[in-house]
């Protein structure tokens, strides 16, 4: 570590939203003249630290110096005096405005806009960090590249000294990442001190001065980049040691294929190979971006599989998702809770019935009494709280909605499953009784667990696939020390096989 | 048709644009800012009956002419409490003031019906109102129609080249980027709501004291929704809101005549011109994909900061 004075400390920061710690007591120094990358799963607390510092959140407790004094960021526009600027990862841009204009947006202060000026003014600053844009160009025009290049401009137009970046690359193609790696060096170079998050190990390494990895909100590694040798050991910094978590896991005879998926190609996806059985949990590890989400939405029916094949309980795709059969089929248990998984403004019942209406339709119409009682059974079964039918889908806690996301799901007797995710987010309790639910569901079903957290994916596997670059690496059995050790690389890419 | 017969139909044109132009910019100022008012019938009518009784009372038509921009500022910022302040919905609002302003109006109007007010008088431009033919047409009108010659272009200017102007659009773009870039979201609607809602008064006390003079019931006779749907039409820019007003006082003129040469057409029928107009204009509008230039946050509230 740079032994100068920070820029930016943040000491023992800490943020919890109901029951989820998002940060837990993070210190952190900020260099000036340096990159430090915040390297963390989905969920593990990075964005809510970065929206602290750009005075977006408030933080419960904890302080955060600049320049070595105390400083309070009651909201976005004082952290930008202080020289913070954000990069959204969903651009604040006015999309019928010209890239000057958005430059200027707020940051002029003359009542008359010279277009002229502001366009040569635009036009130097992005010669000066070595990207090249038109001024005058609208922005509903440009691609996500250049769209970032003008997030950056606007930035360093108000002078700021601090840069955050919320995974910047998400959005750009490997082309303008590398020109943005330029640019944010050159930026190093002029004094700027910048804050990078990511989840891609390569990125990290290539690019960062200093590391912090994050996990469930804490800071549990903070390392300048000359002690890390390879991506690999990132990675096995990043996942930690592995704790298996007390789950009720009674064997259970595999049988049949209910799913399975040979040479998947397309979509971020390179030739995917696996198969499911029934009584099993096939949990597929990896960092995210590797093909995990289009893997999904392939086999649950969002999207068509464009070059290979995938065959559900004997069906081929298509003959698959041309009937309509609710019961005894597939379910899917989405990462995004509210959203594709529920509406949140529909009360449980109508939530309920917006997946399983076998049974409670006649005609055109729904039978509510019936559905009612039925869902009442379930919230006493489940335990899920506030036990109320009316209750709309937004005012339960994520567990409790986690829970009647898989209630209904279970209901349909499905036998095959797929879980996306299914205790990001959630507190240890709650990812407990998620964890059983599932268990208790293998017995009749096959599941698909994808998932970042490793010690999850440990302790209900009974098969582990590792995926990399949109194929599986590896598979192997849940017990299999040795292979298990080498997870971290196989994450990485490295592993040989 | 001879000469002597279309230059007075063109200047009476211009006289019966005027109104319908001073409450199109209005609700263009409002609309850039991304809130729609569809209070702009209820605001004209308060702001006709406003100046109608000023100028009544007082004897000075300038003093009623500005009374009028207070009222119409004072009837929107009604609309500014309910979508500002409470987040309530822009549509139902705007509705609501339209039915007020005009319920408001002709009951507090009643006694002054048929009553006549001093108003603007016709005021040739020196050396202008000479020229042949363009004279006649455009220069030999009250003050308050050559004030609309000027508006436009700086009002063209306010929006592209100041950085008010810039603010006002961006908050109706995307009021969460202008907010990331220091501005005042809220603010800039209010100033939105408020402007417009001047304008959107003076075109109602251009009705009461220069083109009537006098008060009547229903004065403005469905002026402010022709306003609201010259600014989809005009594409939210002002040069073309003159087009459009020019446009609709011309049918409304022509349609004066016709009735007046004793056509065989029913009244009625020539009545409804202007607004069969308005759903021919507004189809027309948003046939083909160009760019309508319509703000991206039209109608969306501004959440409040927390």
């Amino acid at each position: 570590m740079a032994t100068a004075e920070p820029v930016i400390r943040l000491e023992g920061i800490s943020k919890s939203f109901g029951s989820v710690q998002a940060n837990q007591d993070i210190t952190l120094d900020v260099h000036q003249g340096r990159i430090l990358a915040l390297l963390g799963e989905n969920g593990a607390g990075k964005s809510t630290l970065m929206s602290i510092l750009a005075g977006q959140l408030q933080p419960d407790s904890g302080t955060i110096s600049h320049a070595g004094k105390p400083v309070v960021f009651t909201n976005t526009e004082k952290a930008i005096q202080s020289g913070i600027g954000m990069v959204y990862q969903h651009f604040k841009l006015v999309d019928a405005m010209t890239v000057a204009e958005n430059v200027f947006l707020g940051a002029s202060d003359s009542v008359w806009l010279r277009h002229k000026e502001m366009n040569t003014e635009v036009r130097q600053l992005a010669e000066k960090y070595g990207m090249s844009i038109d001024p005058e160009a609208v922005i509903a025009d440009l691609s996500m590249g250049e769209k970032q290049q003008v997030e950056i401009l606007k930035l360093l137009h108000r002078k700021s000294s601090i840069l955050i970046f919320d995974e910047p690359t998400a959005v750009l193609t490997p082309k303008e990442s590398e020109a943005l790696f330029a640019t944010m060096r050159q930026m190093v170079e002029m004094g700027t001190a910048i804050v990078f998050i990511s989840h891609k190990l390569e990125e990290v390494l290539s690019l960062a001065d200093d590391i912090a990895i994050l996990k469930r909100g804490r800071v549990i590694d903070q390392l300048p980049k000359k002690s890390v040798h390879s991506t690999a050991e990132l990675a096995r910094r990043m996942v930690g040691r592995a704790v298996l978590l007390e789950v009720d896991k009674e064997p259970v005879e595999p049988r049949q294929i209910v799913l399975k998926v040979s040479s998947l190609t397309g979509k971020g996806l390179k030739g995917a190979d696996f198969e499911v059985r029934q009584g099993e949990v096939f949990g597929i590890v990896g960092v995210a971006g590797n093909g995990q989400k289009p893997l999904v939405e392939t086999i649950c029916g969002l999207t068509s599989p464009k070059k290979g094949s995938v065959r559900i309980l004997g069906l081929e795709w298509k003959q698959f998702f041309s009937k309509q059969n609710w019961e005894q089929t597939l379910s899917y248990i989405p990462e995004d809770r509210q959203g594709l998984a529920t509406c949140p403004g529909l009360s449980l019942l109508d939530n309920f019935l917006l997946t399983t209406r076998g049974g409670f339709v006649r005609g055109p119409w729904l039978l509510k009494k019936r559905a009612g009682a039925t869902v009442n059974k379930l919230i006493n079964d489940f335990d899920i709280r506030p036990p109320d039918l009316d209750a709309l889908a937004w005012q339960l806690s994520g567990g409790n909605l986690q829970k009647m996301v898989l209630a209904r799901e279970f209901y349909r007797r499905p036998r095959l499953i797929v879980a996306e995710q299914p205790t990001q987010g959630l507190d240890i309790a709650a990812a407990e009784d998620v964890w059983n639910l599932l268990m208790k569901a293998r017995e009749q079903a096959g599941i698909l667990l994808v998932t970042g957290d490793l010690s999850e994916a440990l302790t209900l596997s009974d098969r582990i696939g590792v995926m990399y670059g949109g194929m599986l690496v590896e598979t192997f059995a849940a017990d299999d020390q040795e292979r298990i050790d080498k997870i971290p690389e196989m994450m990485a890419g490295l592993a040989t096989n | 048709m001879t000469l002597e017969m279309i230059i007075p139909l063109l200047a009476a044109t211009i006289v019966a644009g005027t109104p319908i132009l001073y409450a199109t910019l209005g609700e263009m100022i409002t609309e850039k800012s991304g809130v729609l008012n569809l209070g702009v019938e209820g605001i004209m009518i308060v702001g006709g009956l406003t100046a109608f009784l000023v100028a009544h009372f007082t004897g000075s038509p300038s003093l009623a002419f500005f009374a009028a921009g207070a009222a119409g500022i004072t009837t929107a910022s009604l609309h500014g409490i309910v979508c500002l302040v409470f987040q309530g919905n822009q549509v139902v609002s705007g509705l609501a003031l339209t039915i007020l302003g005009t319920g408001f109006a002709n009951y507090f109007g009643t006694s002054y019906v048929g009553l006549s007010a001093p108003g603007f008088q016709p005021m040739a431009v020196p050396l202008l109102a000479d020229i042949p033919a363009i004279g006649p047409i455009f220069f030999q009108h009250d003050p308050l129609v050559y004030l609309t010659y000027i508006l436009p272009p700086c009002l063209w200017l306010f929006f592209n080249n100041t950085r008010y102007g810039l603010g006002l659009r961006a908050v109706g773009e995307f009021p969460e980027a202008a907010a990331a870039a220091g501005l005042n979201a809220r603010g800039y609607r209010w100033l939105g709501i408020l402007g417009g809602g001047f304008f959107m008064g003076l075109g109602g006390a251009y009705l009461s004291l220069a083109y009537t003079h006098l008060w009547t019931n229903n004065l403005t006779a469905g002026r402010g929704w022709i306003a609201v749907a010259l600014v989809i039409f005009a594409f939210w820019r002002p040069g073309r809101a003159v087009f459009g007003a020019y446009l609709f006082g011309g049918i409304m003129a022509l349609q004066l005549r016709l009735q007046a040469t004793g056509t065989q057409l029913p009244s009625s029928l020539l009545l409804m011109l202007p607004y069969g107009l308005t759903v021919f204009v507004l189809v027309l509008s948003s046939l083909g994909h160009r760019r309508t230039n319509e703000p991206a946050a039209l109608g969306v509230n501004v959440e409040p900061a927390d």
